[in-house]
């Protein structure tokens, strides 16, 4: 399908600089914030106004745009820079629909950090976000899949970004995302209860269709929603056989398992029906939030293009690994799965 | 309120409504340019210097000709609240 050249990420963890992954950071009252000490690529006149799901964005978007130009910029996100679109809805009412600060309500709408990139790098090419949920970053990946297939010379910007919102973390704790005991995301695999922890970050890359000097290639994805664990797995039986060459197998499964004890049947019917595959997990750095998948496609960039191991992922596999499979499902409503393999 | 008191508090709030990062109120003289050179604020400032100046001294800015005016520096933007403040 296509090759991923450049990669950025931020996360909890130290996943920006150096990315090495070798001491965890612990979370705080059930959220994992993203580390802030990544924005030195972005003018002190433009960063003063930016929410942090737009810093985090334009911080990874800088990282790798530095270094590959790209003809479109083309991310997904759930929510944007909501903090910022509650300080103005919250404005309208105090003062009374009367004169408003416009600086929180440019810098809020999910496109701001897209628009941002393409106005800093004066890209004038297709700019888009995708918004839908827990499959907005999946999206994003298959229209540039599409882009690629019309306009194969091209190169592109994808990537995922979303943040804790004060406002979300509320709305998604009455509706039961979150645990109700204070957990640490040490813990979090281990959970027997109901939620996970709430999670924020982004993750960029640079993709074309040129192999040569590619980190990894995207080989297939998948998108589908249902509740039915039936459906669940004829998809994935469906997926692996068109997706996977002949004669190979999948080596090692990024499992987006979240400790959330009602998601639990997903994840163990994935790993269940590929049962001699190896399994790692990443939300206990991460946390949960709907564009995680994007963090997990640049954990599978990392791991087939590094030769130090990731020590926080506890990958055993005996023989080089060359096709990653990434499975997600968000709220146990919205599924993908992601083929990764070394180039 | 002292007209140095007045400066020092809408230095303030200029920093606070502008999220200026690592200016203090010391780092503002009163005869700086806001815009371009000095402080180097531009037209999105502008207009949240409006809303700063509507929302805590009751002043409306309506005219972008005033505008000019009464932005050019804290001297400038002082002056005017002192004798069109109705907060």
């Amino acid at each position: 399908m296509f090759y991923i050249h450049q990669t950025s990420c931020i996360t909890a963890q130290q996943s920006f600089v150096e990315p090495t992954l070798r001491s965890i950071t612990e979370s705080v009252e059930n959220k994992l914030y993203a580390t802030e000490n990544n924005y030195d690529s972005i003018p002190p006149n433009v960063l003063r106004r930016l929410g942090k799901a737009v810093k985090m964005g334009i911080a990874t978007g800088n990282e790798v745009l530095a270094k590959q130009e790209v003809d479109g910029i083309i991310l997904g996100t759930a929510n944007g820079g909501l903090e910022d679109c509650i300080k103005f809805l919250n404005q309208i009412i105090q003062y009374q629909e009367g004169r408003l600060t416009p600086t929180n309500f440019v810098q809020s709408t999910t496109n701001a950090i897209a628009g941002q990139l393409g106005i800093m790098y004066k890209n004038k090419g297709y700019n888009i976000t995708h918004v839908h949920r827990g499959l907005a970053f999946e999206n994003a990946l298959i229209d540039v899949e599409m882009l690629l297939s019309d306009h194969p010379t091209n190169t592109y910007l994808v990537g995922g970004v979303d943040e804790i919102s004060e406002y979300n973390y509320t709305i998604e704790d009455l509706a039961g995302s979150y645990k109700k005991e204070i957990l640490s995301n040490t813990e979090l695999l281990n959970s027997t209860t109901d939620g996970s922890i709430a999670g924020e970050g982004a993750a960029m890359f640079v993709v074309n269709t040129v192999k040569s000097n590619a980190t990894a290639e995207v080989k297939a994805i998948k998108t589908f929603v249902t509740k039915k664990t039936e459906t669940l797995e004829k998809e994935l039986s469906q997926f692996i056989n068109t997706a996977l060459p002949k004669g190979e197998k999948v080596d090692l499964i990024v499992s987006g398992k979240n400790g959330d004890a009602r998601l639990n049947n997903y994840y163990a019917l994935v790993e269940n029906q590929l049962k001699e595959t190896p399994t790692t997990y990443y939300k206990h750095l991460t946390g949960e939030f709907p564009t995680s998948s994007a963090v997990a496609l640049w954990l599978a960039s990392m791991v087939l293009s590094r030769t130090e191991p990731l020590a926080l992922l506890k990958i055993e596999v005996a023989n080089p690994i060359k096709n990653i499979l990434l499975y997600n499902t968000y709220k146990g409503n919205q599924h993908s799965f992601i083929l990764v393999s070394a180039v | 309120m002292e007209t140095a008191e007045l400066k020092h508090q809408v230095k303030e709030q200029i920093i606070k409504f502008l999220n200026l990062i690592s200016v203090t109120p010391a780092d503002i003289k009163d005869d700086e340019p806001l815009f371009g050179e000095g402080l180097g604020l531009d037209s999105i400032d502008s207009l949240e210097l409006i809303v700063l100046m509507d929302r805590e001294y009751g002043i409306k800015i309506t005219d972008p000709k005033d505008g000019r005016k009464v932005l050019t520096d804290i001297n400038t933007m002082v002056a005017y609240i002192e004798q069109h403040r109705t907060k």
